[in-house]
């Protein structure tokens, strides 16, 4: 395998923008129309996608061992869509023939290179997808609770037909038959139950067409379809040091899921969580919060507002808030929310002295679907 | 040739080699002397073997077809579709996702646009129950104020004043409620100060009964610490001041 020939024959293709996969998905639809029904109408996020995820294989392909965990989980997390294993050489195919489309200095050695490479590729995938083998490719789970919160914050809840396992704070791809093929992911606001009902909060996006379904579309009765969970904060399971948590908007979610998991299961900890809005109408999640705080004597709750001074909530921005509230030097921190809030409090943070090895973040970005090979999240 | 001869090689089935072996002539007779059988027998023998083979042949091309069909099914070595299917497709598929992309971007407009005005109304609605609310205390202040408006001014008749009367009423109610929130938060927070620095002497079974939320981290403890002491104010001063306390609080209520 030649790698900086490689290199230097994707940057070509890159090059050319959304040329490229555009010409890889039409070679594909037209050597195997029946991988076109595994994509959505519009494909135009979908290409973005794929030549992100590729060009992050094709620079990290010498470094194996970062990348076959990835690789794995991107191979299992394929199932969802209905991928055979008979779709990986149709793939491959049509990657070369796109390489090659866009390559003047196209040679037998690099089309040798390429075909070895993505062989790599696809046996990896296939060996995560076939781990899963035990599991189903999906879950169908029933919409058993739709709440209406804000003027667009709803909260579902949700109950997969066959056992669903997670870990609080991960999240999970999702699918609603009203936005087929756009898969997006939503963290699960408490740890698993013996009920095995899950709730999601969702933030409906203007123009965002899965989150308006599933905020103003989806009802009690409907089923979803989720993809296996991936995992992006988590508690050390080992760890019993107190807990700071640190909320943004919508990133409340996976930091209840993890209230949830230390009432549940324990170790006994400290958790002081807090939750920044813009305002005090924004809070969707108060009541429930606040009766968890009355519960459970170890659990502080502090919802602050930014941008409402007539409110008795705390105010100021999240990182403040917290920061007059510490010290917090001790703590093993977790923070969720919109990228700027997450940069910001993380960074505060250390600089007030917490180790960043201790501090776990994710980043809610406005949706965009489907894996990518860092398994993106999405409100 | 007998009728055995005749009816070998029966149509339905074709001819098969065992049609052939199984063939017999008849006997020549003295005068007219037939074949030779050893002749016959050998020609029959050939064809019959020359059957096999081809029989044999036919099930290996049929095998080979087979395979050919299957490694066209699975791997595309056939036919790479031309550069201007893929091109047709492309520009169609640019097509469809320009439409979606429109129509998500309309909508995300209108969206938009609603959740504005949505806002502003509400921000309105606030400011306007803001105002009423500040009228009403003017109104209470000049009629609590130096002297009764006297009976000259009888033509705000009693109806008036009593209506007012029970408004006032009814203000004082909420004042004095919005009051005991207050005292009892400051209260719960005055325990969970004191339950944080020694929680041992903290009686377990504390549930602080206000309705408020729970003690809230530290500087959130000075706001309502000043909000109390403003709103302790009121039963001596006139409900003037507990009503400033009440409005800030209303919204939540």
């Amino acid at each position: 395998m030649d790698i900086p020939a490689m290199r230097a024959n994707f940057a070509k293709a890159a090059a050319t923008g959304d040329e490229a996969p555009l010409y890889f998905y039409s070679h594909l639809f037209l050597s195997h129309p029946e991988t076109r029904e595994m994509f959505p109408v519009s494909m135009a996020h979908q290409r973005d996608r794929f030549f992100t995820a590729l060009g992050d294989v094709v620079t990290r392909v010498d470094d194996l061992d970062a990348l076959v965990p990835i690789l794995r989980q991107l191979g299992r997390d394929h199932l969802k869509f209905g991928v055979l294993p008979a779709h990986y050489p149709a793939a491959g195919a049509s990657l070369l023939a796109t390489l090659e489309h866009f390559d003047p200095d196209w040679s037998p050695e690099l089309a040798k290179s390429w075909a070895e490479a993505y062989d790599v590729v696809a046996t990896v995938m296939l060996q995560g997808a076939e781990e899963a083998a035990g599991q189903p490719a999906w879950w169908d789970a029933d919409v058993v609770g739709h709440e209406r919160r804000t003027l667009d914050v709803a909260v579902l809840r949700i109950r997969p037909r066959a056992r669903y396992d997670y870990l609080a704070g991960q999240s999970l791809s999702l699918e609603t038959e009203l936005r087929p093929r756009l898969w997006r992911y939503y963290s699960p606001a408490n740890a698993p139950r013996p009920d095995g009902l899950i709730e999601l909060h969702v933030k409906a996006r203007d123009g965002g067409p899965v989150s308006s379904a599933l905020v103003r579309s989806i009802g009690v009765g409907d089923v979803l379809r989720l993809g296996p969970p991936i995992g992006h904060l988590a508690l050390d399971g080992e760890s019993d040091r107190d807990l700071l948590l640190v909320a943004g908007g919508m990133g409340v979610a996976p930091l209840k899921a993890m209230v949830d998991q230390v009432a549940r299961h324990g170790p006994p900890r400290r958790v002081d969580l807090f939750a920044g809005f813009r305002t005090a109408e924004q809070v969707h999640d108060r009541a429930d919060l606040e009766r968890l705080a009355q519960e459970n004597p170890w659990l502080t709750v502090t919802l602050a507002v930014s941008d409402d001074p007539t409110s008795d909530l705390a105010q100021g921005g999240i990182a403040d808030v917290v920061l007059r509230a510490g010290p917090w030097t001790s703590r093993e921190v977790c923070v969720a929310g919109p990228g700027p809030m997450v940069e910001e409090t993380v960074a505060r943070l250390r600089e007030h002295g917490v180790p960043p090895q201790r501090m776990s973040s994710e980043v809610f970005a406005p949706s965009r679907p489907g894996p990518s090979v860092d398994g993106e999240v999405t409100e | 040739m007998s009728s055995a001869a005749n009816s070998f090689g029966n149509a339905e089935r074709g001819l098969s080699p065992a049609d052939l072996q199984q063939v017999r002539f008849s006997r020549a007779s003295m005068l007219h002397p037939g074949y030779v059988d050893t002749e016959v027998d050998r020609v029959v023998h050939r064809a019959a073997e020359e059957l096999a083979r081809h029989i044999g042949e036919k099930a290996q091309l049929r095998e080979q077809v087979r395979t050919l069909q299957a490694q066209l099914n699975g791997v595309p070595a056939h036919e790479p579709p031309s550069e201007q299917a893929v091109r047709i497709l492309a520009s169609a598929q640019q097509t469809a996702d320009n439409y979606v992309a429109e129509a998500e971007q309309f909508s995300r407009q209108v969206t938009g646009e609603a959740r504005a005005e949505y806002e502003e109304a509400v921000r309105l609605a606030r400011e306007n129950a803001g105002a009423i609310i500040q009228a009403a205390q003017e109104a209470a202040a000049r009629l609590t104020g130096p002297a009764p408006a006297g009976p000259d001014r009888g033509g705000r008749s009693v109806a008036e004043l009593e209506e007012q009367v029970a408004y006032l009423k009814a203000f004082g109610q909420a004042c004095r409620t919005q009051l005991r929130s207050y005292l009892e938060a400051l209260l719960s927070d005055v325990e969970s100060e004191w339950g944080r620095a020694d929680p041992a002497a903290l009686p377990t079974a504390v549930r602080p009964p206000a309705q408020r939320a729970a003690p809230e981290g530290g500087p959130d403890r000075s706001t309502t610490f000043e909000a109390n002491t403003t709103a302790e104010d009121p039963p001596a001063g006139g409900p003037a001041d507990g009503v400033t306390a009440g409005t800030s609080a209303r919204p939540a209520s």
